[in-house]
């Protein structure tokens, strides 16, 4: 079990409830094989840069525990899904 | 002996790297920072150009592990569109009169 920290973007076009359900169902999805550290959802945020023709996207972290073989199936699944525009999984404690 | 003080205390005065000035100490080692969090913009921020280029140690001062681990974060802080790979600065009438082509 190591510590990990997932970002998400969610598109904009979607209603914030509708977000803070998927995270929620992200977090049940890692709860299931892991545990989930703290959650923080930043809410709608510009970008620095446009993506996709989007410029702004609703932010969320997720702190969780788990081990590489939930990291993998979280990051493929996250990958797949169009709702979010992008993601990443760190290491915590790590530079 | 005499001879290598000698020339020892000279290369120290003609130090190039130390023209004019006292040596800069890295901000994060003073604090003991330990993890740099690409979350954190506006550290980070601090650390880059107007032009959204990543300073170098010579100019930030930072340890060299320090600036590896600004370095990444910032890189991180990227892909999250956190911060920007290029942006693009809004020289003031003053800035452009003494400089032409500002260093980033």
């Amino acid at each position: 079990m190591r510590s990990y920290e997932l970002m998400m973007i969610h598109r904009p076009e979607l209603a914030e409830p509708d977000v803070r359900s998927h995270v929620e169902e992200v977090e049940n999805a890692i709860a299931a094989d892991g545990a989930v550290t703290s959650t923080d959802f930043w809410g709608k945020r510009r970008f620095a840069y446009e993506i996709d023709h989007i410029h702004e996207g609703y932010y969320s972290v997720v702190a969780f525990e788990g081990g590489h073989e939930l990291v993998a199936r979280l990051d493929r699944a996250l990958g797949l899904l169009d709702t979010v525009v992008r993601h990443k999984i760190l290491r915590r404690g790590d530079k | 002996m005499a001879r290598k003080a000698r020339a020892r205390g000279r290369r120290s005065k003609r130090d190039p790297r130390r023209r004019g000035g006292r040596k800069k100490v890295c901000r994060f080692c003073v604090d003991s920072v330990d993890h740099i969090d690409y979350k954190d913009v506006a550290v980070l921020r601090q650390y880059m150009s107007d032009r959204g280029k990543i300073r170098n140690r010579q100019v930030t001062g930072n340890c060299q592990r320090h600036q590896n681990r600004v370095a990444t974060a910032i890189k991180n802080a990227r892909e999250m569109a956190l911060l920007p790979y290029v942006a693009t600065p809004q020289p003031s009438m003053e800035n452009r009169q003494r400089r032409r082509r500002p260093r980033d």
